[in-house]
């Protein structure tokens, strides 16, 4: 009875070993596989990234590099690969996470694939470098940038007749003036998250920093933000029926909104039919913004090192980069990649922007923004809320 | 007398043998579930301890950190937040869920038309996926949803501290409503009908039988619910995350133990696995406690 079983069982052991030995044999054509993991804004993103990864592909006959999208919760998905010994080989890698990774081990340091390959990084604009580069290491080359803008919706300043703000006083009249004749009848006139990266910009500009945090010009601009909200001039985009302050812009409950060149792909896809305008971000003591950028970097425990750098360097290079930018999707991360045009309002934010992310970053910025939404409703002091920021970036 | 030992012991040894050999086959039996639990319940748990007493990053071990984890864990202001945060989420949701859950249970134990439509609808939330219910339910109670249109609100529920709790408390009593309904649906079916045969000789009000019979003849239902149920509610996670965007906030209302640990863990690639797995350790102990006393009491009763 048994018999006819075993025989069974050999014989496909026996299929099973041929099968493998005839894949072995058509990778003989010596294709390396390498594999690129990132997250996506939607389909135009991925379609857009696929052909850049297409065209290298068809340029680099011995590489075959496929691009994996991981949506929802990208470091906590990464965090889990990392755990396993089996990351991607070339990842995205946002400035905030960037120092946390590197110390924990993860990335590999690019200086000695510099090196050997006589790679320029000079063209990188150095602000967004710095961003990825700890202790001298190099851990990744920014893939692109933005910073924020400031953005009005036609409708609500044509209705009061203003011109676009650019210190706090004339954005604090021109909220007065559409909160007075009613200009964003469904809403608030300004948009404002409970969130130190929107918050961030403001310390900035009232001559603030994160390493002395809980001084008075921090103080003062964390007052004139939260004051905002508690005159009446703007709310959390929560309370005007949204889940981030662009879709506040499009359902037009918000006539001003701070937000990044991810703005306009949202809007011309989800809210074609509202039209808003693009200014620099407001002054106060001096330019003040935030430069959200993210890398490409090479994982520590990949298998394909040369491959993986040569995908890499080759996506950041001018070539890659310029099709990569060539949709707008973003604005080039290096000095000799023209980003396509309506972009001056966020390439101007340039000389004053400050790489987004700060010490213990995970903890901290959870910290910050709970306190920053019991500022918000009066529940905590704004010197608790900066005692606490201070404690918790110390880590 | 040689023989009538013989006699007796020839039968005993062999039942001897009978029994192990049935004992033999129980083992094997359980071999593979006891393999299982093993495998993902014991080694994991053990695997957490160890890990809790060491500073562990993403990439593994980095070195021995004593009871500095635990320290950590138990002077941090947002732990005690987050406990304080589900005690009080478990002491409004379980009383709520189990009277809902009875209530649909009366209703679709008694002869009504169309008694079995019933039964699948008020079971259906049950089984759909609570992250789907969730997301449409913070839809429906946003600033300007669905329910705030109704009744003339401008608060988005779940996203304000003084509410977001509560709008938990009940979508998770709605949810969970239909799972307790059919534990109690089955314990009524039990309740021999000649006690209510009893009761009607004696002319007894619908009212009074309910909480002079009915009530108490179900009390092995109403404990293995208040067991089953305040443990699941010690262990919310997808509803505070989905509903906080993972953050616990605005001002750690929704910070809870289960969301602590993720947030240590993994949110933001933090890989601050040491102090997560104390955190867990601590969170177990707290919930095994709780368990034992419950049983101590409401088990005792049970039991008499």
């Amino acid at each position: 009875m048994r018999k006819p079983l075993l025989v069974c069982l050999a014989l496909a052991a026996v299929v099973a070993l041929v099968a493998t030995a005839a894949q072995a044999g058509t990778h003989k054509a010596k294709v390396t596989n390498v594999t690129l993991a990132g997250w996506s804004s939607g389909p135009d993103e991925d379609q857009l990234l696929n052909q850049v990864i297409a065209k290298f592909n068809a340029t680099h006959p011995t590489i075959h590099a496929t691009f994996s999208v991981i949506n929802g919760d990208y470091a906590t998905a990464m965090t889990a690969r990392f755990a396993a010994h089996n990351p991607p080989d070339v990842f995205y890698v946002d400035s905030s996470v960037a120092p946390g990774w590197a110390a924990q081990g993860v990335l590999e340091p690019l200086n000695s694939y510099i090196k050997k390959s006589k790679y320029d990084t000079s063209k990188f604009y150095p602000r967004l470098l710095n961003a990825f580069t700890i202790g001298g290491k190099v851990y990744g080359f920014p893939k692109d940038w933005s910073p924020l803008a400031m953005e009005i919706s036609n409708a609500a300043i044509a209705k009061v007749g203003g011109k676009a703000p650019k210190n706090w006083a004339q954005l604090q009249a021109l909220a007065q003036k559409m909160a007075a004749e009613n200009a964003v009848p469904n809403g608030k006139p300004i948009c404002l998250s409970a969130d130190w990266a929107r918050l961030l910009p403001f310390v900035f500009q009232n001559g603030g920093s994160l390493s002395n945090i809980q001084s008075a010009a921090v103080k003062q601009a964390v007052n004139f933000y939260v004051g905002l909200i508690q005159k009446g001039l703007a709310q959390t985009p929560d309370k005007l029926g949204a889940g981030w302050c662009g879709e506040a812009l499009g359902k037009q409950s918000a006539g001003i909104i701070f937000e990044g060149n991810w703005l306009l792909p949202y809007m011309s896809s989800t809210y074609p039919q509202v039209k808003y305008g693009i200014y620099p971000m407001v002054k106060q003591k001096t330019g003040g913004n935030l430069g959200f950028t993210v890398s490409y970097s090479l994982a520590k425990d990949s298998k394909n090192k040369q491959a993986a750098w040569t995908l890499l360097s080759w996506l950041t290079s001018k070539q890659g980069q310029t099709l990569w930018i060539s949709k707008g999707l973003a604005l080039p991360s290096r000095s000799d990649v023209k980003a396509i045009g309506g972009r001056q309002a966020f390439l101007s934010a340039a000389p004053y922007v400050h790489g987004w992310g700060f010490p213990n970053f995970s903890t901290a910025y959870s910290i910050m923004n709970n306190d920053l939404s019991a500022v918000i409703t009066g529940s905590k002091s704004v010197d608790q809320m900066l005692a606490d920021a201070a404690n918790a970036m110390k880590g | 007398m040689a023989a009538v030992t013989e006699a007796a012991r020839a039968p005993r040894s062999s039942m001897l043998g009978v029994k192990l050999r049935e004992a033999g086959w129980g083992y094997a039996f359980v071999l593979v579930p006891m393999a299982v639990f093993g495998l993902f319940f014991i080694y994991p748990f053990a695997y957490m301890l160890y890990i809790s007493f060491h500073h562990w990053g993403i990439l593994g071990n980095q070195g021995s950190a004593g009871w500095s984890n635990y320290h950590d864990v138990l002077s941090d202001p947002i732990f005690h937040t987050a406990l304080k945060n589900i005690f009080e989420y478990t002491v409004g949701v379980v009383p709520l869920e189990m009277a809902l859950g009875l209530s649909l249970a009366l209703v679709v134990n008694s002869k009504i038309r169309g008694r079995n439509f019933f039964r699948s609808a008020f079971y259906f939330p049950s089984i759909a996926s609570s992250v789907a219910i969730t997301t449409i339910a913070l839809y429906i109670f946003n600033a300007n949803g669905l329910f705030n249109r109704i009744f003339g609100f401008h608060t988005p529920w779940f996203t304000t501290a003084s509410t977001d709790t509560w709008a938990i408390v009940g979508l998770n009593a709605w949810t969970t409503s239909g799972t307790i309904m059919l534990w109690y649906l089955a314990a009524l079916q039990a309740i021999p009908t000649d006690v209510y045969e009893a009761a009607a000789l004696d002319n007894t009000g619908a009212w009074r039988t309910f909480w002079r019979i009915t009530f108490p003849l179900l009390r092995p239902a109403h404990f293995f619910v208040l067991v089953v149920f305040g443990v699941g509610a010690l262990k919310l996670f997808d509803q505070s995350y989905i509903a906080s965007g993972g953050s616990g906030g605005p001002n750690y209302s929704l910070y809870n133990p289960v969301i602590y640990i993720y947030r240590r863990a993994f949110a933001g690639g933090a890989g601050d696995f040491g102090h997560a797995a104390a955190a867990g350790v601590v969170y177990f102990l707290i919930i095994l406690a709780l368990t034992i006393v419950q049983r101590l009491t409401v088990g005792r009763q049970e039991a008499q």
